[in-house]
C-alpha cells in the first residue's frame, strides 16, 4: 500500500506544474521563439543560396553585373569572360574605363593580363571595384568561375612541369537536376538538430525555475510539511520539464516533414532528443539543490549548455551530429542502438545522482 | 551622496554574496573548460556534418583522400560493380575512375561534396610544390576604389524640390545599394564637375601604384583578403568579424540574466517593500540598482574590445572606446528590456520564457543585417554593423551612429520611465497580467504633468520606429512586391495600436468623461501627436536609407498635410468607435483602422507595386 504513495505524490506535484505551465501564456512565447527560429533560418537559406549560387537569383530579376576590361585582348580569360554570365566591354586603358565607371556605367574594371598560358611569371588579375557596394558582391559572386576557368586552363599547361604531379582523375556522375548542396547540409545540419533540441534546452532552464521559486518563496517549506519528502517534489517537477520536450519536438518534426523535408528514423530521433532532454534536466535539477539562487543557478547552467554543445563539435555521434545522422539516415542501425544505450546510461547515472543528492536534502538543509 | 548610489552600493555587495567560494570556483572551471574546448573545436573546424555520406569504392589510396573530408564515411567494397542498380546506403559507389550516384537528393549533395572535397585535395597537394608560378598561377588582386553614391550624382535636389521624388523613385533600385560610410565624403563632392573625375582618374590611374600601396599596407588578421587564387575569390561576407562580434552579446546575456533574476527577487517575498517605505523615490531604487550591471557591462565590453584590437596607436584606442560606445545603447537596451520582463512577470518560469524571448528577437536585429554590413545602406539600422565595420578597420562618422543607436536609447528610456512609473506595491506584488500592467502604466503617463494622448504618441515614436525597422529585417528577403505589401499592413497596425491606447486607456479606466465632441478632440490630439513625432524622426535619423525603397514606405515621403488627415481619421475610426461601442470592441476597430491607413500607403505606392 504504501508502495504506491510516491507514485502518487510526484503525479501531484507534476500536475501542479503543468498547470501552472497552461495558465501562463508565456509558454506561447516559446513556441513562438521556435517558429521565428524557423522563419528566420528560411530567410538564411535564402541569402546563402544567392550567395552561393548566383543562378538562383535569376528569378528575382537581377541584371548580370556590367563589367570593363582592359589589357590583352587575345588573353583565353577575355574569351572566357566575354562567353560568362557577365557582360563585358572592352576599353583601350584604364582611365577611359574608369570614367565609366565613375558614371556607374560599369561596375568593376578588370585588367586582362599579357603573361601567357605557357610562360614562367605569375598571371596577376586586377580587378577594380568598390568593395562597399552590393555591385561588387554580384561581380564577385559571377567572377569566381571565370576565375577557376582560367585557372584550369594555364594549370593543364603548366603543372607538367611540376616533377611527380599526377591530376586526379575521377568522372564524377553529374546529378539529375540542380539540387544545391548548402540546402541540404543547411537544412540537415544546422536547422533540424536546432530546431529539435531547442526545447530540451528550455526544458533544462524551466526545471531550475521550477525548482528555485519554491526555494525563493520558502513554499518548499509548506510542502515539506505535508507527506512529501523533496524526492517526490523534485521526481515531480524533472517529470513535466523533460515530457513537454519530445511534445514539441514530434510538433516540428511532422510540420517539417509536411514542409517536405525527409526525416528518416522518426522513433529514434524522438527517444534521443528525450534522452538529451532528461540529461539537462537532471542538470538543472542538481545545479538548482546546489545552488538554490535563480539567477546564479541559470547562468551556471547556461555555462555548461554551451560546454556541451561545444563538446559536440568533438566527436563523431554527438547529439546534434547524431540527429543529422539519424535524419539522413547516414547511420547503421547497431552504431545508432550502441549510441542511443550509451545515452541512456548517461541519463540514468545522472538521474541517479540527482536522485540521491535530492534524499540528502532535508529542512535544515534549505534554510 | 545621492540616495541612488547607496542603493547601487548595497546591491553590490548583495550579489557578491550569492557569489561563495564554492559557486565561484565552480563557475571558474567551466569556463575555463569553455575555452579549451572552444579551441579545440575551432581546430577541430566547427563541423557537426561527419559522415553524413556513406561511400563504398574499390580504390584504397582513393578511399584515403576522401576520408580526409570528415562529410564522408569510406568503405572498401571488393567488387563495387555488384551494389550498381541495388536500393543500398550508399550515396556514392566509385568504379575504377568513375563515381555513380544513386539519384536521390543526398547523393546529388554527396557527388558535389566529392567534387569539392578532390578540389581541396588537389590544393594542398600543389602548394607542396615551392615553383608557385607553376602550381599557383592565377592570382586575384581586388582595389577598392571610390566613386560617388548614384544618390550624390541626384544631389541635395531632393529635399529642397519635392517633384524631383518622382526622379528619385525611378532610381530606387540602384540607391538600394548606397552606402553610409560615405556620408561625409557625399558632403563634400556632391557636384561633381567633370574636373573632379580626372583628378580622381588621375590619383587611381596607375595600378602598379595602386598595387603597391597594397603590399605596403599592413595585413591584419581582420583585413579583407585583396590578393587570393581564384579559388580563394570570395565575395565580402564579413564572417570573422561577426564571430567577434558575437563575443559581445555573450556577457549581456549572462548579466541581463542576473540582473533580471535580482529584480525580481525584489518581488517575490516582497523584500523591495523595505526599500519602497523608505523616503527614496522609485527613481533611486530603480538607477541604484541598474547601474552597478550596466558599470559592470561597460567594463567587460571595453575588455573585449581591448582584446580583439590590441591597441598599439591612439586610433586603435579610440576605436576601442568607439566600440564601447556602440555597445552602451545595446546594454541599455538588453537592460531595459530584463527591467521590464522583471516587472510584468508573474513567476520565474514567465521570466525566462520572456526573456528568451526578448533576446533571440533582439539578436536577430542585432545580428542579422550585421551579416549584410558590407552590401547593405539598410544594415546600418544595427550597432552590430558598426562593430563589424570598426573591426575591419572602417571608420564611422557621426550620422551613422545617430541613425542606428538613437532608437535604441530612445526605446530603452522610455522603457525605464513607463517601468519606474509602476514602480510601486501596488503593481510590484500584485498578479495583474501584462495588459492590464501596461494600461496602469499608461494611466500613469496620462496622470502625469504634461502627459496627454498628445504626448504619449510622440513618445510612442521610437517604439515605432524600431519595430518597423525590426519588421524590414524580416521581410528583407521576401520577394518585393508582398514583402511591401506585408510591411504596410504591419506597420500599420502598430501605428494605429500606438495612437489609440491613450484613448483606450481613458474610457476604460474612466479617467475622463467621454462624450463625442471629446472623443473627437482626443483621436485629433494622438493622431496630431503621432504625426509630429514621425516627422522629427524621419528628419534626425531615417536620411541614410531614405533613398531605399523600405526607408521611403516608413517617412512616406514629403507629402504634409495627407498624412496629418490619415492619421488624425484613423484614430477616430477607434476613437470615436470606442465612445460608441465601448472598450470591449477595441481589437475589431483597430484592425477597422489600420485597413484605412493600408489602403492609403497602398495607394500612395501604387507606383513602385505595379511598376
Amino acid at each position: 500500500m504504501d508502495k504506491l504513495w510516491p507514485g502518487r505524490k510526484v503525479l501531484a506535484i507534476s500536475k501542479k506544474e503543468s498547470k501552472g505551465l497552461l495558465s501562463e501564456k508565456t509558454f506561447l512565447l516559446t513556441v513562438f521563439i521556435q517558429l521565428f527560429i524557423a522563419t528566420f533560418s528560411v530567410f538564411l537559406i535564402f541569402g546563402l543560396t544567392t550567395f552561393y549560387d548566383p543562378g538562383a537569383l535569376q528569378d528575382f530579376e537581377m541584371q548580370s553585373p556590367q563589367v570593363g576590361v582592359f589589357g590583352n585582348e587575345e588573353s583565353e580569360f577575355y574569351d572566357i569572360l566575354v562567353n560568362s554570365d557577365i557582360e563585358v566591354t572592352y576599353y583601350e586603358d584604364f582611365s577611359e574605363a574608369y570614367i565609366d565607371f565613375y558614371t556607374r556605367e560599369i561596375d568593376a574594371i578588370i585588367e586582362i593580363p599579357y603573361e601567357q598560358a605557357d610562360g614562367e611569371d605569375l598571371i596577376d588579375i586586377n580587378v577594380y571595384m568598390s568593395r562597399s557596394e552590393l555591385s561588387a558582391t554580384l561581380v564577385s559572386i559571377n567572377l569566381k568561375e571565370p576565375l577557376e576557368q582560367f585557372e584550369e586552363v594555364v594549370r593543364e599547361v603548366r603543372t607538367q612541369r611540376l616533377p611527380g604531379y599526377a591530376p586526379l582523375d575521377l568522372d564524377i556522375e553529374s546529378p539529375k537536376d540542380g539540387t544545391t548542396i548548402i540546402n541540404l547540409e543547411f537544412i540537415y545540419v544546422a536547422l533540424l538538430p536546432l530546431l529539435l533540441l531547442t526545447p530540451a534546452f528550455i526544458s533544462g532552464g524551466l526545471v531550475i525555475d521550477f525548482i528555485t521559486e519554491e526555494f525563493e518563496k520558502k513554499t518548499v517549506g509548506l510542502l515539506l510539511v505535508s507527506p512529501v519528502s523533496l524526492l517526490d517534489i523534485i521526481s515531480g517537477k524533472v517529470l513535466v520539464a523533460v515530457f513537454i520536450v519530445p511534445i514539441q519536438s514530434l510538433a516540428w518534426m511532422i510540420l517539417l516533414v509536411l514542409n517536405g523535408i525527409e526525416i528518416n528514423n522518426f522513433l529514434s530521433i524522438l527517444v534521443l532528443v528525450s534522452l538529451i532532454a532528461t540529461i539537462l534536466v537532471t542538470i538543472g535539477g542538481s545545479i538548482s539543490l546546489l545552488v538554490k539562487e535563480r539567477g546564479i543557478a541559470q547562468m551556471f547552467y547556461s555555462f555548461i549548455l554551451i560546454l556541451m554543445v561545444m563538446i559536440s563539435y568533438l566527436y563523431v555521434n554527438s547529439p546534434l551530429n547524431m540527429i543529422t545522422r539519424l535524419a539522413l539516415d547516414s547511420i547503421p542501425l547497431i552504431e545508432s542502438i550502441y549510441w542511443l544505450l550509451l545515452y541512456t546510461l548517461i541519463a540514468i547515472v545522472l538521474l541517479l545522482l540527482l536522485i540521491n543528492s535530492s534524499r540528502k536534502g532535508d529542512i535544515a538543509d534549505i534554510y | 551622496m545621492p540616495a541612488w548610489s547607496i542603493i547601487s552600493k548595497w546591491e553590490l555587495k548583495r550579489s557578491l554574496t550569492k557569489f561563495d567560494r564554492k559557486t565561484v570556483s565552480l563557475l571558474l572551471l567551466a569556463l575555463v573548460l569553455i575555452f579549451v574546448v572552444t579551441y579545440a573545436a575551432s581546430m577541430a573546424g566547427f563541423g557537426l556534418n561527419q559522415k553524413i555520406y556513406s561511400v563504398a569504392s574499390s580504390q584504397p589510396e582513393l578511399n584515403d583522400i576522401i576520408s580526409n573530408d570528415p562529410r564522408f564515411n569510406v568503405e572498401y567494397a571488393n567488387e563495387p560493380w555488384k551494389l550498381l542498380g541495388q536500393d543500398t546506403k550508399y550515396d556514392i559507389i566509385i568504379i575504377n575512375d568513375r563515381a555513380y550516384l544513386s539519384g536521390t537528393e543526398k547523393s546529388a549533395a554527396a557527388g558535389k561534396a566529392l567534387e569539392n572535397a578532390l578540389i581541396n585535395y588537389r590544393e594542398t597537394i600543389l602548394s607542396s610544390y615551392k615553383s608557385i608560378p607553376d602550381s599557383h598561377p592565377v592570382w586575384v588582386i581586388v582595389h577598392d576604389i571610390d566613386r560617388p553614391e548614384s544618390f550624390e550624382l541626384l544631389g541635395d535636389v531632393r529635399s529642397m524640390d519635392t517633384d524631383t521624388r518622382q526622379d528619385t523613385e525611378a532610381q530606387q533600385d540602384t540607391e538600394a545599394q548606397q552606402d553610409t560610410e560615405n556620408d561625409i565624403e557625399a558632403g563634400k563632392d556632391s557636384d561633381v564637375s567633370p574636373e573632379d573625375v580626372s583628378e580622381k582618374d588621375e590619383h587611381f590611374v596607375h595600378p602598379s601604384e595602386r598595387f603597391e600601396m597594397d603590399q605596403q599596407a599592413t595585413i591584419t588578421l581582420f583585413q579583407t583578403q585583396t590578393i587570393s587564387t581564384p579559388s580563394h575569390f570570395s565575395p565580402p561576407i564579413p564572417f570573422m568579424a561577426i564571430l567577434y562580434s558575437f563575443l559581445f552579446i555573450f556577457p549581456i546575456y549572462i548579466i541581463a540574466q542576473l540582473y533580471s533574476s535580482s529584480m525580481m527577487e525584489e518581488r517575490t517575498n516582497r523584500k523591495c517593500q523595505l526599500l519602497l517605505a523608505a523616503p527614496l523615490r522609485s527613481i533611486d531604487i530603480v538607477l541604484g540598482k541598474t547601474a552597478p550591471y550596466i558599470i559592470t557591462l561597460m567594463l567587460l565590453v571595453i575588455i573585449i574590445s581591448t582584446f580583439i584590437q590590441q591597441p598599439s596607436t591612439i586610433r586603435e584606442v579610440t576605436t576601442v572606446f568607439s566600440m564601447a560606445l556602440i555597445m552602451l545603447p545595446v546594454i541599455l537596451l538588453f537592460m531595459a528590456l530584463s527591467f521590464i520582463a522583471a516587472i510584468f512577470s508573474r513567476s520565474f518560469k514567465e521570466l525566462t520564457f520572456s526573456m528568451v524571448f526578448l533576446s533571440v528577437i533582439v539578436s536577430g536585429y542585432l545580428f542579422f543585417p550585421a551579416m549584410f554590413a558590407n552590401i547593405h545602406a539598410v544594415s546600418a539600422i544595427s550597432p552590430m554593423t558598426l562593430i563589424v565595420n570598426l573591426v575591419e578597420g572602417n571608420q564611422i562618422d557621426v550620422n551613422t551612429y545617430l541613425f542606428s543607436t538613437v532608437p535604441f536609447y530612445l526605446v530603452s528610456l522610455s522603457l525605464y520611465g513607463l517601468g519606474t512609473s509602476i514602480f510601486n506595491e501596488e503593481n510590484l506584488f500584485s498578479q495583474k497580467n501584462l495588459i492590464s500592467k501596461s494600461l496602469d502604466s499608461i494611466e500613469k503617463f496620462l496622470e502625469f504633468p504634461g502627459g496627454s494622448v498628445f504626448t504619449l504618441s510622440l513618445v510612442s515614436i521610437p517604439f515605432i520606429y524600431m519595430l518597423q525597422l525590426m519588421f524590414i529585417i524580416i521581410l528583407f528577403n521576401l520577394p518585393l512586391p508582398y514583402s511591401i505589401l506585408i510591411m504596410i499592413f504591419l506597420s500599420a497596425f502598430v501605428e494605429e495600436l500606438a495612437k489609440s491606447i491613450g484613448i483606450l486607456t481613458i474610457i476604460k479606466k474612466k479617467l475622463e468623461h467621454i462624450n463625442l465632441k471629446k472623443a473627437t478632440l482626443l483621436s485629433i490630439l494622438a493622431g496630431t501627436g503621432f504625426f509630429v513625432g514621425e516627422k522629427l524622426i524621419s528628419v534626425i535619423t531615417l536620411t541614410p536609407i531614405e533613398s531605399s525603397l523600405f526607408g521611403f514606405v516608413m517617412s512616406m515621403g514629403p507629402l504634409l498635410l495627407l498624412p496629418l488627415m490619415l492619421h488624425v481619421s484613423a484614430t477616430a475610426i477607434v476613437g470615436i468607435g470606442l465612445y460608441y461601442l465601448g472598450h470591449r470592441y477595441y481589437l475589431v476597430l483597430l484592425l477597422a483602422a489600420t485597413f484605412v491607413h493600408s489602403f492609403y500607403n497602398i495607394y500612395l505606392l501604387r507606383g513602385i507595386l505595379v511598376g
